[in-house]
């Protein structure tokens, strides 16, 4: 397939890390039975992070995937079990342990992110690579206004022109369903739903292709998160957008992704589409979390 | 005439971890051919595996063993069973398409825009689609009130005529139908009726669940008689729904 945005085998560690620890962990370390582990990652099964030989915890391992042109990603999974960790590492809030990312956009596909430097993984967040954070406090500056908030990435990415900078994010606003009379308001003076909307229209600014989401509406009454939820589908499908989106609830995943990944203690245990994980999970552990969803 | 839907040998089992890894034996080894043209109703008593058939080909269900083999529209030949995730995806909506009771339209859209998208979809240009969409709404006595209402605030009933309309604007060449007239009252339910009865005779290959045996008689070219993931009987509606209890 032709992807937007290439992962291969990542992995995040803290704490220096040991050759053994990708076989001390994850769901199948020490277990008899990998059907037996828990879904409450606060249960024992949360140990199976930390490595028991250098105590480092493995947050993440041997995570690939691809995403297509104008197709939606998403990954599902408890709290602990890595799925933001892989997001904000591709994000380059995260460094890497190991493994590999590629857009397409970016020299063909052919420079590996995770070997750019600060500045020019800066620059791609101003470019090819938008975000967009469960906590809008992370994704903007809420002291500024929602324009100022737009803008930012503009000037980063090079634009000069205050008239042009203004007027693109009077169209994003506009587009992301923010009041265009209320541009010059400071984003803490703004709902969650309305902070969410200037994050996205923040994240679109410099038209990338590959926009991922963490938890986008995790924070917000349901009816308000159904509307945020709508304007993400509506925009990416418009816009041709490859998205990976990152949510514990299946109501998320079925309204956006079309294709699943599972992830359990910083593992992938299963990945197929969006209807026949909710309907035919095949892993023990999806099985529970689908099951818990009902 | 090569068959557009070619199935083979169709095993589906689910394994239920939490039930100390219980085995469910769906479907035993069934094999069925779909034509262009031809509506083939599957029948028999719940629990029999009908469903089960139509989800294996959707792909929402994981087949287990044997090939689902669909003739694509280039005459290249797919097996469903075996096709990458994001490749069925790419089929999904332009060569296979699936109706069921409990499909829920998408929201923020119109009913007009939702019918009209599907016909873009399956390749019509916009305008054309428009006044397809508007026309699939009328035949299937949606009130035109409601033409430029979301989806999610119609009836049950309503939206699943909208969910109809859009998957036979521009007929896929394979469609699934399951149940698609459960929630509907007497004067709606003909016009679907109508509607699925002229599929066939657009080219469509139509693999349909319907419980009503009256309904049977009516849309399908050819019945299938399933029991307990197996088929029994393969023939006429005449034939087979005279001898046949279905319940």
């Amino acid at each position: 397939m032709s992807w937007a945005l290439r992962v291969a085998g990542l992995g995040v560690i803290y704490g220096g890390g040991c050759d053994r620890c990708p076989e001390r962990t994850g769901p199948a370390a020490g277990a008899a039975d990998p059907g037996l582990d828990a879904v409450d990652a606060s249960g024992p099964g949360a140990s199976r992070v930390v490595c028991d030989r250098c105590g480092s915890v493995v947050a993440a391992w041997d995570v690939s995937f691809e995403v297509a042109p104008g197709e939606s990603l998403g990954v599902i999974g408890e709290s602990g079990s890595g799925k933001s960790t892989v997001l904000r590492t591709i994000a380059g809030d995260l460094t890497p342990w190991a493994g590999a990312a590629w857009l397409a956009a970016l020299d063909g596909g052919a420079t590996d992110l995770f070997t750019l430097d600060r500045a020019a993984r800066r620059r791609l967040r101003a470019g090819d690579l938008g975000m967009v954070y469960q906590d809008p406090a992370e994704g903007l500056d809420l002291e500024i206004s929602a324009g100022g908030n737009v803008i930012e990435p503009l000037t980063a990415a090079g634009w000069r022109h205050f008239v042009r900078m203004r007027s693109r994010a009077a169209e994003l606003l506009g587009r992301t369903e923010v009041p265009v009379d209320r541009m010059d308001d400071l984003v803490h003076t703004f709902s969650g739903g309305m902070r969410q909307r200037v994050q996205i229209a923040k994240a679109l600014a410099t038209s990338p292709g590959v926009v991922l989401l963490d938890e986008p509406t995790s924070g917000l009454d349901a009816s308000v998160a159904a509307g945020v939820l709508d304007l993400i589908r509506e925009l990416s499908e418009e816009l041709g957008l490859a998205t990976v989106v990152v949510s514990h609830d299946f109501q998320v995943m079925h309204m956006l992704a079309r294709r699943v990944l599972v992830m359990h203690h910083g593992r992938v245990v299963e990945e197929g589409l969006t209807d026949q994980l909710l309907e035919d999970p095949q892993h023990p552990y999806s099985q529970r979390l689908v099951a818990a969803a009902r | 005439m090569d068959p557009v839907l070619d199935i083979r040998g169709l095993r589906k089992t689910f394994t239920l971890h939490a039930a100390g890894n219980r085995k469910v034996e769906a479907l035993r080894g069934v094999s069925l051919r779909v034509a262009a043209g031809e509506h083939v109703a599957l029948a028999g008593p719940s629990g029999a595996g009908k469903s089960s058939v139509l989800k294996c080909v959707y792909r929402t269900y994981l087949p287990s063993a044997g090939a689902i083999h669909l003739r694509r529209a280039g005459g290249t030949s797919v097996d469903l069973a075996r096709l990458p995730d994001h490749e069925i995806a790419g089929l999904r909506h332009t060569e296979i398409a699936y109706v069921s009771q409990f499909l829920r339209a998408e929201p923020r859209r119109t009913a007009l825009t939702v019918v009209a998208r599907a016909g873009m979809r399956g390749g019509m240009a916009a305008d054309l689609a428009a006044q397809a969409a508007a026309e699939a709404l009328g035949r299937l006595r949606l009130d035109r009130s409601l033409w430029d209402t979301h989806p999610i605030l119609l009836s049950g009933g309503e939206q699943q005529r909208v969910n109809l309309a859009a998957a036979t604007i521009a007929p896929a060449r394979l469609l699934l139908l399951d149940e698609p007239v459960a929630a509907l009252d007497a004067a709606n339910r003909r016009a679907v009726l109508d509607l699925v009865t002229s599929l066939p005779t657009r080219g469509a290959a139509v693999l349909s669940v319907f419980h009503d045996p009256d309904i049977l008689h009516r849309v399908a070219t050819r019945v299938i008689l399933l029991h307990a993931g197996q088929i029994t009987a393969d023939g006429a509606p005449a034939d087979l729904l005279a001898t046949a209890d279905l319940r």
